[in-house]
């Protein structure tokens, strides 16, 4: 399975961290002798894309390649890839080749993301003077990690999938963007907003009046149980307690059959499949009438897989992006179907985040190479801050602190579709509506 | 549910937690028993032996939660799974004996635990690599009986789990305390150079305690998936580590405090998870090694390990 998952990205151009000095020596000549060439072209009065054909601009793309969160990593860089094999196909950027560079976040150790990984990956990326701009991470965890790495050394990253607010909050701006400029930009909403509509939406829409609520003692999940938490309590719902699990741990039934006894109309977990996985099994044997919700950490290949139907069967899960894989908008349609062509399974919605983050950075350094600028960090960075990009999920545009403006929370739910690989999370989850926002 | 409901289901969660710490248990306490050495490679033979189980079980045709078997095929199924299991895992376990660690056994010093550690991050690497880093559906083929008393659920694996470590257990002490082999155990493990002298051969003696301890720590992995109906590469480290203390808390080196120390873990994981809170689990349980290692240094039962000074 690993094997297969690292396929793609093995095959992927840019992976290889061996050979690193050879690569700077060959871009550091190449730059070398593309200045000159531009210079020359100047003096010659030549159109400068004849001679410029060939400077690379890499875009360091991390993930969590490793561990529980595996397949999700692999579904986000196929469409990162895509993305720009496409720019390089159109010549999107004239004069400029786009290369992207994976980097794991996760560890064998930790068995999935470790954001002490994720700051090694940040060092090796700001140090890399071809790196232009970054995607990922997927974790929260990471995230908080890296940024203020990624502050310092000026390079801009979009994430299409963590959710954790802190990272982009301006409280926290010393903390996670030491130099003061936004450096942390998303194509999904926050926490901020992911747990409290589905707060609403499960007292709202689902009625339920008492609610147990559980984590997974990681940043995400922390602090998307504190925000969901806090916005059930202010609705008046009646929260019959809050435990943590440890995602390492193999045994939740002591929490689930405490939680039977409580008997609560619902039970809300935030954190991602690790701990979920384990938790949908057991809570199918202790609790499988109770209704059980999660974040978009609980919509992933290997909960379904892991867990296996029927456990998982019923669960609801959010997305903080609007539901945009599997709409009949044509450019959606062909995004899919050149997806599935390519790369044998569906996108989700977080395959279409990156999409669209991906999109973000190619229209950054397309714009600021149309104003005669160079294609530096700092110029992309600046750009984010301005550009409103046509992308799947509509224009998207950032905030002054990198948060995507648009704040539309999807809910999920499981529900069994024999027709598709029961593993596929673009296809076993059903769309059940936007979560009231408050 | 009443807290005695609560209490009880509690009570058959923690038991069923703590046959599997048990037969964990037992190898380190084998091995240390004899060898003086702190087998970490043991972790992953447990982890081991739920993929190995896990793939007989798929080769018997048991996939996911679907397929369900009952009377005399379901009987035989589990005794080969558990069979076959038990053969590879003790089968790795005396691989790891002869020819890792033997050749180490006269170095003094921590290098033969160092290469258990190492052995242990080889055999979960080839897991990652062979099987895959994502989580399992273990096979269970268990039809879904179940016995309710008021609110309170005993389950047919429960129930199983149980009986395979009760018939586990009991075949370990009764092999270590009547036959000829389990008496030269016993005695390697007080003076081994006297043993020898006696004629015993100790070479075969350590391998056997080796092998016994992987054979129950492949049981162990198997139950967990039966239990849990899921396995990955992860298993091995916080079960391994709970079992360990378990061994530790009974007293090292002693058989019946490894079975006891880990029906202790599993109860009071149970139950401060349902009655405190999960998240103060591990400070639980390690507060109370720490607690009894203080006032017993040796565990509740006693070290029993070879007085080698």
């Amino acid at each position: 399975m690993l094997l297969q998952m690292a396929c793609p990205a093995a095959s992927l151009p840019g992976t290889d961290n061996d050979n690193k000095g050879e690569q700077h020596m060959i871009t550091r000549r190449s730059t070398f002798k593309a200045a000159a060439g531009v210079a020359a072209a100047a003096a010659l009065g030549l159109p400068q894309h004849a001679l410029a054909a060939d400077k690379i601009l890499k875009v360091g793309n991390d993930n969590s390649f490793t561990g529980a969160d595996a397949q999700a990593a692999v579904r986000i860089a196929n469409a990162v890839h895509m993305a720009f094999d496409e720019a390089n196909a159109d010549n999107a950027v004239p004069g400029y080749k786009w290369v992207v560079e994976n980097f794991d976040d996760a560890t064998a150790t930790a068995g999935q993301y470790d954001p002490a990984q994720g700051a090694i990956n940040a060092r090796k990326m700001v140090s890399d003077p071809s790196i232009v701009a970054a995607l990922g991470p997927s974790m929260s965890g990471v995230g908080k990690a890296m940024s203020p790495i990624l502050s310092m050394g000026d390079l801009a990253i979009i994430t299409m999938a963590s959710t954790n607010p802190d990272i982009t909050d301006p409280k926290f701006a010393r903390q996670y963007r030491p130099k003061g400029k936004a450096i942390y930009f998303r194509t999904v909403t926050t926490d901020a907003y992911q747990g409290p509509n589905m707060a609403n939406y499960m007292i709202e829409v689902l009625k339920a009046k008492s609610i147990y609520i559980l984590d997974d003692s990681g940043a995400y999940g922390v602090g998307m149980a504190d925000a969901f938490e806090a916005q059930a309590k202010k609705k008046g719902c009646n929260i019959m307690g809050r435990d943590r699990l440890d995602p390492k741990a193999a045994d939740y039934t002591a929490v689930l059959t405490k939680i039977k006894a409580l008997n609560p109309d619902a039970l809300y977990y935030g954190g991602v499949g690790q701990a979920g996985t384990k938790l949908a099994k057991q809570a199918y044997d202790i609790i499988p009438k109770m209704i059980k919700a999660g974040g978009d950490g609980m919509v992933s290949a290997d909960v379904l897989q892991g867990a296996g139907f029927p456990a998982v069967q019923g669960w609801y899960a959010t997305q903080a992006s609007p539901h945009v894989a599997g709409s009949s908008d044509p450019k959606v349609v062909a995004f899919t179907k050149k997806y599935f062509d390519t790369y044998k399974m569906y996108p989700d919605d977080y395959s279409i985040t990156a999409y669209d983050a991906a999109l973000a950075i190619i229209a950054s350094a397309k714009k600021v190479n149309a104003e005669g600028k160079p294609v530096t960090r700092s110029a992309i960075r600046d750009m984010l801050e301005k550009i409103e990009v046509p992308s799947l999920q509509g224009l998207v545009s950032f905030d002054a602190n990198g948060d995507i403006k648009d704040h539309t929370v999807s809910v999920f739910q499981i529900e069994k579709d024999d027709k598709f690989p029961l593993n596929d999370p673009g296809k076993q989850y059903a769309y059940r509506g936007v979560a009231p926002q408050s | 549910m009443t807290v005695y409901d609560l209490a009880l289901q509690q009570l058959i969660n923690g038991v069923s937690l703590g046959s599997m710490y048990a037969l964990l248990a037992l190898g380190f306490t084998l091995v240390y028993g004899i060898l003086e050495l702190i087998n970490f490679s043991h972790f992953n033979v447990f982890m081991v032996g739920s993929f190995v189980a896990f793939y007989v079980l798929e080769g018997f045709g048991v996939v996911g939660q679907n397929t369900i078997m009952t009377g005399l095929p379901l009987v035989g199924v589990l005794l080969a799974a558990l069979a076959v299991t038990m053969l590879v895992t003790g089968g790795i376990g005396i691989g790891i004996e002869r020819f890792l660690l033997r050749p180490l056994r006269s170095v003094k010093g921590p290098a033969a635990m160092i290469l258990t550690i190492g052995v242990s991050y080889v055999l979960f690497n080839i897991i990652v690599l062979g099987a895959g880093a994502d989580s399992k559906n273990f096979p269970n083929p268990l039809p879904p009986i179940a016995f309710t008393f008021g609110e309170v659920v005993l389950r047919m694996r429960e129930i199983l789990i149980w009986i395979i470590s009760l018939v586990l257990m009991g075949g370990l002490t009764y092999f270590v305390g009547y036959t000829k082999l389990g008496k030269a155990m016993r005695a390697t493990a007080q003076d081994p150079e006297a043993a020898r002298m006696m004629g015993i051969e100790v070479d075969r003696v350590i391998m056997m305690a080796f092998f016994l301890g992987s054979a129950l720590a492949g049981a162990g992995g198997m139950i967990f998936g039966l239990y849990y109906n899921y396995t990955s590469f992860m298993i091995g480290f916080s079960a391994g580590l709970r079992a360990f203390t378990a061994a530790v808390l009974g007293g090292i080196g002693n058989v019946p405090g490894a079975m006891l120390g880990g029906m202790l873990i599993g109860l009071i994981e149970a139950f401060s998870g349902a009655f405190i809170a999960t998240a103060w689990t591990d400070v639980i349980i390690f507060s109370l090694l720490v607690l009894v290692l203080v006032f017993r240094p040796n565990g509740l039962l006693g070290r029993m390990a070879p007085d080698k000074s």
